[in-house]
């Protein structure tokens, strides 16, 4: 397909498509994306995690997986009871993508429309940082339901994270809401220390006019999991972390199943 | 940003683009006007450039005519897609723009 001919692409078995983004890199958007996925599994619904972030995708890690032989594969791969797809399942860990915008834009229709999602209640799209091709791609042609934009609570974040915010206020993909990642180290004694600062997230919210869907605390834990390969919600549902992404499920699913942005109406000749 | 107007209906009328909006205003457009605007990053070089007096039209314009056209679809929440009848067919119309280029009633 031509990427810069976007079609409209329609997943009539998913009910839901909502994309996890930011403007910024590394404050945790894979992370999120991958125990939102998980606590909406544990909730109960039918899941995807499509990771977009061709460059550097981590779902295979998180999810303990790694390369596979494409041939003798069927995808979406099924692990705890979420189906993935990745890049990194088609490309070697040590082996770097590089490519040019077209074919990134080709790589995550693909991803959407040559894999068979099947029923699901949420496909949850895991996107690289920034405001370019995979982001562009998605908005135009994916029928997003909405975005949850993550960031942490400095202003670092903060002016990056707004870009997104403003890049999904342009493609008018509804934003569903703010999350704050790694707001506050709690030591044994529950003193709560900020580590990158006080309310950027909210700050955010409130300038934007977008919901602010909660403050996620940092557990050394969380990086632990992902290393080993499995979701912290999965692995200690009991941590305070396990039970603010279980709350973040919740909030999300609400937002997202409130009607949102209609299709546009088509011409008529 | 949830405030912005979108269109309730898209009618070709003749040589001209009729858009309803949910505010309650419709806008009437010339597709002549539409394609001359084209937004698309070949046409906004095109018309960087000063104008050609001895400019030719190519076969195909000629063939094609008045500017009219083939398609018209949208892209993602925010936009529309016109395939036109000389061909062209890159340009994407932000609805902001398709508000602009419009005249009020």
């Amino acid at each position: 397909m031509n990427a810069q001919m976007p079609s409209k692409v329609s997943l009539p078995g998913v009910k839901q498509v909502i994309a996890v983004a930011s403007g910024k890199g590394g404050v945790g958007k894979s992370t999120v994306a991958a125990n939102l996925a998980m606590a909406l599994h544990i909730s109960g619904h039918a899941v995807g995690l499509m990771d977009a972030d061709i460059y550097g995708p981590s779902v295979p890690i998180m999810f303990g997986l790694g390369m596979v032989d494409p041939k003798t594969t069927v995808f979406p791969i099924e692990k705890y009871g979420i189906r993935l797809m990745s890049m990194g399942f088609l490309v070697d860990v040590n082996q770097a993508v590089i490519w040019r915008g077209p074919k990134v834009a080709q790589a995550v229709q693909s991803f959407l429309t040559q894999i068979d999602w099947g029923q699901l209640d949420y496909l949850i799209i895991d996107l690289p940082p920034g405001t370019g091709d995979a982001q562009l791609t998605l908005s135009q042609s994916a029928p997003l339901t909405g975005a949850v934009v993550v960031t942490t609570p400095g202003e670092v974040s903060l002016i990056d994270a707004r870009k997104g915010v403003k890049m999904f206020g342009e493609v008018r993909v509804p934003i569903l809401g703010i999350v704050e990642n790694m707001s506050y180290f709690e030591d044994a004694t529950g003193t709560k220390t900020p580590i990158f600062g006080v309310g950027g997230g909210a700050r955010l919210a409130q300038e934007s006019d977008v919901a602010f869907l909660g403050e996620l605390p940092i557990d050394p834990r969380v990086a632990q999991c992902c290393d080993q390969g499995e979701p912290i919600v999965r692995k200690y549902p009991d941590a305070a972390i396990a039970r603010s992404y279980m709350a973040l499920a919740k909030t999300v699913a609400d937002a997202a199943n409130k009607p949102t942005a209609t299709a546009l109406p088509f011409l008529q000749l | 940003m949830a405030t912005d107007p979108t269109p309730v209906t898209l009618k070709r009328e003749g040589d001209l683009l009729k858009i309803e909006w949910n505010d309650g205003i419709t806008t009437t457009v010339p597709w002549k006007t539409l394609r001359a605007k084209c937004p698309c990053a070949t046409c906004i070089e095109e018309r960087k450039k000063p104008a050609d007096p001895f400019r030719i039209l190519t076969s195909q314009e000629v063939e094609a005519g008045a500017p009219l056209p083939l398609a018209m679809l949208p892209v993602g929440h925010y936009a529309y897609k016109i395939a036109w009848n000389d061909g062209h067919d890159t340009g994407i119309y932000p609805l902001t723009l398709l508000r602009e280029l419009g005249d009020k009633k």
